[in-house]
């Protein structure tokens, strides 16, 4: 076990961090950048020193304490290496966003803050265990990215930062509701769920309940057809919005399918599971088909979000060892390369102020360190041997194949049109001539540091799987769960 | 008998009505002041005793639940008070609050026919002067209507109460509890009557014209500090036992009002409409809260409205602060230009809408989890559904706030403005936090 108050610090630091910087830019120039940029690596550092303290088994560290008692409030914070692996991703990506939005200085003290607040609430969403606590984190996670698509967005920022809201706010009723029932419902009032998992609940409770916690999740993933508030979003959010988007909290809905369904109702989500399975492999081909006709390089790149989304339901659906393993590494694998586009993309919009990929060209003669960015990433997307994105969606494939060829062939597929949508991609932006990138100024220093760590994060787990599969073991073998395809 | 320093609140707030009404012609500021110093005083009275030991009359309860409800509504008056500004040519308000206040201080502590239909009525004419004290239109139409629909409920209260004397025999409402037919009668008329003041459907028609026409202050008083006292008598009615109309008639009365309430704050454009509207949604969540008979009712019951005082009471502010008639495009980037009126609006709003970090999150769980201890499927449906519409139409004035349109003509924020604000704010988020701090109160304080 750790020393006592870590996964709580990975929590708060940001948290007050975000206060800090709020107040930070009186201080004096840019104070409030290296007051989130200070805050999230102080935390990044307790979290991998705690990686090397003794474990209690599957478990990294656990801490609890009574928060509210008379409302059967506990904290009960644990991390397994699933957990581990999601918060090196949040406090990683919460600093590349820091980092790339070093030049907005329209109200940066409130931007900051809103960056630390979406990283310290996600945070909370993959350490918590009790579940009134979790939703709680689920909901506030809302309301920072809100801001940051809504006050510093492009475009029908507010209409788009609306949907979001409005969306994931709804589909978060019905993971609310289920919650309150097992807290009401049970001998004592709790939402502990170590402690609902030994419950008996009936079949038929356990799908309802299980609906309840889908809605939520499935929205925040997003699968077709709870998928609308994505493309805009994504689009319309700024740089730093769309990686935290895109990295962090489609990781959240991915993470809770993964954690609580197979933990808390494993009869009712074995009923379930093939209706997953379907809407994850339509959601797949989906994705990716709509990818394929977009001409807004950003827009583009959240149907394919999309799409390996849908990947990492069906892999979490599956069941079983290898689809469950690829589901959690390619959760791992699309934080860093989505984000990386995002950010590339973002940075050549602020160069060129446009985003068609009609209009763009010329990357590998104009801007050579760009293209080459853009290389790395591409492959990921399309999941070339050698990235974690290769590794995660093989894993998932073999998986598929244990449970039901149907589905395995479907993915394959998906896998397929992600050739052609990232090559297309590719050819638009890297090669050809286009007017706009003629005087480009290619990566400065600063945005090659986020490049680079994303770009080695990629290609080490690609090379060296165990790394990312060892710490992920625990829990993949927790939501193992039989399930049979009629 | 209750001791004088039981009467204490009663005695200062009357009193202080009274020299309020005899400055105002001459001196509205020293009427002004009195009045915030006598709330003061009855909020202080309050609090020092919270943990006395209990007392009864014949008319009102001196117990701990009396003192906590009765604290709240002296707060929420105050908060009201900060935001009454001088409208037109009457200078009456802070006299006028007072009354009502005292009004809800008796409420809190009713036990008694008597006391019940007295200080329902004290808060509903006090309130009647206060919505037309800007002598135009929309506010003359505010009060016109809340006066006729009041005396109309009023006369149904009081038949309810006589119904229940010749029933019983007796005036104390704790007699009111049984399975007799006539009793059946008085406990329909008295919810009617009861449900006039909490703005349930069918008996809310007064609400969005109170909100709209209205001085905001009067709107807030009767929003926040008349509703806390109907509440506190809604819980103590619920504990005598009436007959099973009652809770049949209130489980109704919140389901029509949920699922009306917010589908008519969906499409309103003005923020007090809004909020008005929206109001009576949230009634109906306590009431359904109520009509369940879960153990932990009372307390959710209370919890809710207690969360959803300094809510409203900071969105209606910063809406009078504006100016009458505020509309959506108003609030737009208002968070830049006044900071604290901006954030004490958003953070009302997500208190609202029932996000974290902020109490109305606590107070959804409260309400939620009676509903399900009571097994009302339909209104947890029901509920689900009218949080999922208020989740939009709440958030869509938050968007806005924080847009970026800077806007220079804005009026200044004065201090009691800025006093309500900031606490209200500090109370939405500490119990965004610390739900326990008021819920253990309110536990203690039920018997």
């Amino acid at each position: 076990m750790g020393y006592d108050m870590e996964l709580t610090a990975l929590i708060l630091l940001p948290f007050f961090g975000g206060i800090a910087a709020l107040f930070a830019g009186r201080w004096g120039r840019d104070a409030e950048r290296w007051v989130a940029i200070a805050a999230l690596g102080l935390a990044l550092l307790i979290l991998i020193s705690s990686f090397f303290s003794d474990g209690d088994g599957r478990w990294i560290a656990i801490e609890r304490y009574d928060w509210a008692p008379s409302l059967g409030l506990q904290v009960i914070l644990a991390m397994d290496g699933l957990s581990g692996a999601l918060l090196v991703v949040s406090l990683a990506l919460g600093i590349v966003s820091v980092i790339v939005s070093w030049k907005i200085t329209e109200y940066s003290g409130l931007l900051n803050a809103a960056l630390l607040w979406t990283v310290a609430a996600s945070n909370g969403v993959f350490l918590s265990f009790d579940l009134l606590v979790f939703a709680f984190f689920w909901e506030l996670m809302l309301v920072p990215s809100f801001l940051l698509i809504s006050v510093w967005g492009h475009g029908d920022r507010e209409a788009a930062a609306l949907k979001f809201l409005v969306f994931n706010a709804v589909a978060g009723l019905g993971l609310l509701a289920a919650v309150f029932y097992l807290g009401a419902t049970g001998e004592t009032v709790t939402f502990d769920a170590f402690e609902v998992a030994e419950r008996q609940i009936p079949h038929g409770v356990q799908v309802l309940l299980l609906l309840g916690f889908a809605a939520a999740f499935l929205v925040k993933l997003p699968v077709p057809p709870l998928h609308a508030w994505l493309p805009d979003a994504h689009t319309q959010a700024p740089t730093a919005g769309s990686i935290l988007l895109a990295g962090l909290l489609l990781k959240t809905g991915a993470y809770g399918l993964f954690r609580f369904p197979p933990m808390l109702f494993p009869e009712g989500f074995a009923t379930l599971a093939p209706f997953g399975l379907a809407l994850g492999a339509f959601g797949s081909i989906y994705g990716a088909l709509l990818a394929c006709g977009q001409t807004d390089a950003k827009r583009l790149v959240a149907y394919t979000s999309v799409a390996h989304m849908s990947i990492v339901l069906m892999g979490i659906c599956g069941g079983v060892y290898f689809s469950l393993m690829g589901a959690g590494v390619e959760m791992v694998a699309h934080a860093f390369s989505a984000s990386a586009l995002f950010l590339l993309i973002g940075a050549l919009y602020d160069r060129t102020g446009t985003r068609d990929l009609r209009e763009l060209g010329g990357l590998q003669q104009n801007a050579p360190r760009f293209a080459a960015a853009f290389a790395v990433f591409f492959s990921a997307a399309l999941a070339m041997p050698g990235t974690a994105n290769f590794l995660g969606e093989a894993l998932v494939i073999t998986g598929m194949f244990q449970v039901n060829w149907i589905f395995a062939s479907i993915t394959l597929i998906s896998l397929v049109i992600s050739v052609v949508y990232a090559t297309r991609l590719f050819k638009r932006v890297v090669f050809g001539k286009s007017r706009r990138t003629e005087a480009l100024e290619d990566l400065t220093l600063r945005e090659m540091g986020p490049i680079v760590l994303l770009a080695v994060a990629t290609l080490l787990f690609g090379m060296l799987p165990q790394l990312l599969m060892g710490a992920l073991e625990g829990a993949v073998e927790a939501a193992l769960v039989p399930v049979t395809v009629p | 008998m209750p001791s004088f320093a039981a009467l204490l609140p009663v005695i200062l707030l009357g009193t202080g009505a009274v020299t309020a009404m005899l400055a105002a012609p001459r001196l509205p500021g020293l009427a002004r002041w009195i009045a915030g110093f006598a709330l003061v005083a009855a909020c202080v009275a309050l609090a020092l005793r919270l943990g006395a030991p209990d007392g009864l009359s014949v008319l009102l309860a001196d117990d701990r639940m009396s003192r906590l409800t009765g604290l709240v509504v002296c707060l929420s008056g105050l908060g009201s008070l900060a935001f009454l500004r001088p409208d037109g040519p009457s200078k009456e308000g802070p006299a006028l609050l007072l009354l009502a206040t005292l009004g809800g201080v008796v409420l809190t502590g009713a036990v008694h026919a008597a006391s019940l239909f007295l200080g329902l009525e004290l808060i509903t004419l006090a309130l009647v002067a206060l919505f037309v004290l800007p002598l135009d239109r929309p506010a003359l139409e505010a009060g016109y209507k809340f006066l006729i629909l009041g005396a109309a409920a009023a006369a149904t209260l009081l038949m309810g109460l006589a119904l229940g004397h010749a029933a019983t025999g007796s005036l104390a409402l704790e007699a009111f509890g049984g399975r007799e037919a006539l009793l059946t009668f008085a406990a329909a008329l008295l919810l009617a009557g009861l449900a006039f003041k909490l703005a349930l459907v069918p008996f809310h028609m007064w609400t969005p014209d109170a909100f709209t026409g209205a001085p905001g202050a009067a709107a807030a008083f009767a929003g926040a500090a008349s509703k806390v006292a109907v509440v506190t008598a809604l819980v103590r009615l619920d504990a005598v036992g009436l007959p099973q109309v009652w809770a049949l008639g209130l489980g109704t009365f919140a389901g029509v009002s949920i699922l009306l309430g917010n589908l008519a704050a969906l499409r309103q454009d003005g923020v007090a409409r809004m909020l008005g509207y929206s109001s009576v949604g949230h009634a109906g969540y306590i009431a359904a809260a109520l009509a369940t008979g879960a153990a932990s009712a009372p307390a959710a019951a209370l919890f809710y409205i207690v969360t959803y005082a300094p809510a409203l009471l900071a969105a209606l502010c910063v809406a009078a602060l504006i100016g009458r008639a505020t509309r959506i495009s108003d609030l737009r980037g208002i968070v830049w230009r006044r900071p604290l009126a901006g954030a004490a609006m958003a953070a009302a709003l997500v208190s609202l809408a029932g996000l974290p970090v902020s109490a109305g999150f606590f107070g959804k769980y409260v309400i939620f989890t009676a509903l399900i201890e009571g097994r009302a499927w339909a209104l947890l449906a029901l509920a689900i559904a009218g949080s999922a519409l208020g989740a939009y139409y709440y958030l869509r004035f938050v968007a806005l706030i924080f847009r970026r349109a800077p806007d220079p003509a804005d009026p200044a924020v004065r201090w009691p403005e800025r006093t309500l604000l900031g606490a209200a704010t500090a109370i939405i988020l500490v119990l965004g936090i610390r739900p326990d701090l008021l819920l253990d109160q309110i536990r203690a304080a039920l018997p």
